[in-house]
């Protein structure tokens, strides 16, 4: 068998998957990333569908797949610069970052515990502080720290180098241009949330009480900024009501004029989440329609049999500042009244947005990329082609796999 | 957890008895979308024209339930729906609509299509709402002012200096013009009438209020909170004319500033205009006419003119500058404004040509009794009929214990 080399752009759940994929049938694949870890949007998670776990046993799983797999290279704090070529001969150009903190470091901490520059921790979305050199999270992989380059004062400072005992810091490390040629490439760029500060009317960034669903992931997880525990960010006390907001910013003409399709279920899962941790807590869903399928039905009749939780049917579109209190105003559509609703934690939710919104590659409407389109030879995978939950992106994920080492 | 408005045991009680069997009007359906041009079909019932409307009530609101009621063809219960003319158009519904289906066009082609329903004569209406109509309904007021001036025998006399009152005696003008409004104000009965019979008999329809009157208090909630005293029908017409007469309601509009403005600029000038009117007419009676440049009454005519000229020019600016974002425009709506905009234009020429002795200013007068005539004689036919059944549905709404 002629082994076939293929890049894979973007290392989050998707793209882990079809690499591993590929090389497990004895082909070669390179995984290249922007972050310093792998494992993208669903690290960041605290549970994820169908089963409701944490994600890290799934995660696991599959480092270990990488770990034992010689034919699957990672190349994290990374992106691909250019590419030209056609199918079978991809010549690209890969830039690497400045390897502030190379292989040798065994995450002992001490460079943080000395570093003097605090950063936004972007793996919380910035909702807490950490250290200029950071380990991203506890399983992050590779397992290394890392040094915010923007952050980093470099010379002026030092400390890390003094405290590392293992020769793994270089502050003067520069980046590094890797040129390499692939027979076929597979986008699996996933997706950002929607910019909820896009929608003037929910107010979002004008109050610390109204956050996002991916935000509410963060407050959720144990490994969270809160370690798990469900706060208003304004005071750090516990919320006695919260208003989940669905189609904040979706099926909207002037925002995202398609439905994400997962954001009814990740509510769902944030109701329950809520309800299961605060005990004392009035939840309101107000929804245009719910759109939970498959097995997630199953899920519906739990949170509707969940006395914490009331759905209401109608669009929030407004949330009114008044005296530092939120107030959310709604039509409820099944009883013909506007509502207006006091409430101590919004929460937010999102749609997915496309990361690759700037390619040139051939895109549909709303910057999804479009497989039948693209050139030969370059696929893309999953969020990067549809807004999709974690297995069906998996799905996804395979059958491109297959089609990145047939053609 | 507070629920400002209502407790959820109440609106699942509510929701349980909003079911019924609907049949749809096909010819009504289209010709709404046509009039507002609006993608009815394309509203997926999501409420935040609702939410972001100021004017829109607690209970029932409008518009989202006026959409659903459009796009499914019920005619019946939109003609009786005194909530579309709670609505001034200002535009925020239709600008914050996440599907572009302009909810304030719609109600903007409902308000018509009601106008049309009750007016009596309809075909007046029919007539009015279409250009290619506009010689036969001009050619109507301008035959009956020939008419006035043949009987009169004046119809060939130009004295000289400028005099009106030599081609259309006083006497003669005052009693055609009251007759003419009371062919108008008959007119208006007639279909104020059958406006306020169509909306008792949907609100009996509407499903969850009671047949009685009596009973409405002790289900309502708002309606318990209400005394008898507030529900004395000349308590509410002195409330709702003072709300008119304030623009209050305009003032909560957030997407067209501009409007409020202009409409009030309009509205207060004609109301200018009217008290000027009687005392002209007084003055007329006394002898003492036509007044002076300089006197007051006359200077604050010539103001609220020119207030009024502003005004709809800012309107019909905005209606072409506009023209799909806020407010779909037809013939049904140019014709009000322009005809407006005319009647003012003809009597600021009018008075000129007195003042610097023109004789065009007879051709000038003639036309502008003309339009005086085609706005006064159908008023109750066109949108100037807004006034009246807007200041009714407000009665109306009141009455029923909706504010």
């Amino acid at each position: 068998m002629q082994q076939k080399h293929v890049l894979v752009i973007g290392g989050g759940i998707s793209g882990m998957t079809t690499a591993i994929e590929i090389a497990e049938v004895g082909h070669e694949a390179l995984l290249v990333e922007s972050k310093p870890y792998i494992g993208g949007k669903v690290v960041q998670f605290s549970q994820y569908f169908p089963k409701l776990c944490p994600p890290q046993c799934g995660l696991e799983i599959n480092f270990n797949r990488i770990r034992n797999n010689s034919r699957v290279k990672i190349l994290t704090s990374a992106r691909v610069n250019s590419m030209e070529g056609s199918k079978g001969n991809f010549k690209v150009q890969i830039m690497k970052k400045a390897e502030l903190i190379n292989s040798k470091c065994t995450a002992c901490g001490k460079c943080a515990d000395v570093c003097p520059v605090e950063r936004d921790n972007t793996f919380n979305y910035g909702l807490d502080k950490n250290k200029a050199a950071y380990l991203p999270h506890e399983m992050s992989f590779p397992f290394s720290y890392t040094i915010d380059e923007s952050a980093c004062l470099r010379n002026e400072c030092k400390k890390c180098l003094d405290v590392c005992e293992y020769d793994a810091i270089n502050l003067d490390a520069r980046e590094e241009l890797i040129e390499k040629t692939f027979h076929s490439i597979v986008y699996s760029t996933g997706w950002e949330p929607y910019d909820a500060g896009e929608i003037a009317l929910l107010n979002y960034g004008n109050h610390p009480d109204i956050i996002t669903n991916v935000e509410f992931e963060r407050y959720a997880a144990a490994n969270g900024p809160t370690a798990g525990h469900i706060i208003k960010p304004s005071d750090q006390s516990a919320p006695k009501t919260i208003v989940f907001i669905q189609c904040a910013g979706s099926r909207d003409e002037k925002h995202l004029s398609y439905c994400s399709s997962v954001c009814c279920s990740a509510s769902l899962k944030h109701a329950l989440i809520a309800s299961e941790k605060l005990k004392q807590v009035k939840i309101l869903i107000f929804y245009i329609d719910l759109r939970v399928s498959g097995r997630n039905e199953d899920f519906l009749k739990q949170v509707e049999e969940d006395e914490n939780v009331e759905l209401i049917k109608g669009k929030a579109g407004k949330i009114n500042i008044n005296n530092n209190k939120l107030f959310v105003e709604a039509e409820d559509i099944l009883s013909g009244i506007k509502t207006k609703t006091e409430s101590d934690l919004v929460v937010l939710a999102t749609g997915i947005q496309p990361s690759l919104l700037n390619s040139k590659l051939p895109k549909d409407d709303y910057g999804f990329l479009l497989n039948d389109k693209l050139p030969e030879g370059i696929f893309a995978s999953a969020c990067a082609s549809k807004p999709l939950d974690v297995s069906a992106s998996l799905k996804d994920a395979t059958a491109i796999s297959l089609k990145a080492i047939q053609n | 957890m507070q629920l400002i408005t209502m407790m959820p045991e109440t609106r699942n009680e509510k929701r349980e008895t909003r079911s019924k069997i609907l049949l749809p009007d096909i010819q009504f359906i289209k010709r709404v979308k046509k009039e507002s041009n609006s993608d009815l079909k394309a509203c997926m019932q999501c409420g935040n024209c609702t939410v972001v409307c100021n004017l829109s009530p607690e209970e029932n609101p409008f518009p989202r339930k006026e959409m659903i009621w459009a796009a499914w063809g019920q005619k019946g219960m939109l003609i009786a729906d005194p909530d579309i003319w709670l609505c001034h158009q200002c535009g925020d519904c239709t600008s914050n609509c996440p599907r572009g289906v302009k909810p304030g066009n719609v109600l903007a082609s409902l308000r018509s299509q009601t106008i049309e329903y009750y007016a009596n004569p309809s075909f007046l209406v029919k007539w009015l709402k279409k250009w290619w109509m506009l010689p036969v309904t001009v050619t109507i007021p301008m035959i009956i002012i020939h008419l006035i001036l043949i009987i009169a025998g004046t119809l060939t006399i130009t004295p000289d200096p400028v005099n009106y009152s030599a081609m259309f005696p006083h006497a003669l003008l005052n009693s055609s013009f009251s007759i003419l409004a009371l062919l108008m104000i008959v007119g208006i009965v007639f279909s104020i009438r059958s406006f306020w019979k169509g909306m008792v008999k949907g609100y009996r329809l509407s499903g969850f209020e009671p047949e009685s009157q009596s009973s409405v208090k002790e289900r309502s909630p708002i309606k318990s909170g209400m005394t008898e005293k507030a529900t004395s029908i000349i308590k509410t017409i002195w409330q709702v004319k003072k709300e008119l007469l304030a623009h209050k309601k305009f003032k909560d509009c957030e997407t067209n500033k501009f409007r409020h403005l202009a409409h009030a600029m309009v509205f207060y000038g004609f109301v200018a205009l009217i008290v000027v009117t009687l005392f002209a007419i007084l003055s007329a009676i006394l002898g003492n006419y036509p007044m002076p440049f300089l006197n007051p009454v006359k200077i604050v005519g010539n103001l609220a003119g020119l207030s009024i000229v502003v005004g709809l020019l800012i309107l019909i600016f905005q209606r072409l500058i506009k023209k799909d974002a806020v407010s779909s425009s037809n013939f049904f709506d140019w014709s009000f404004l322009i005809s407006i905009l005319l009647l003012v234009i003809t009597g600021f020429f009018t008075e000129y040509a007195r003042l610097v002795n023109d004789h065009l200013g007879y051709y000038w007068y003639l036309f502008h009794l003309i339009i005086m005539w085609y706005v006064i004689l159908y008023l109750p036919y066109t949108k100037f009929g807004h006034m009246v059944y807007r200041f009714v549905a407000m009665v109306f709404v009141i009455q029923t214990g909706r504010k």
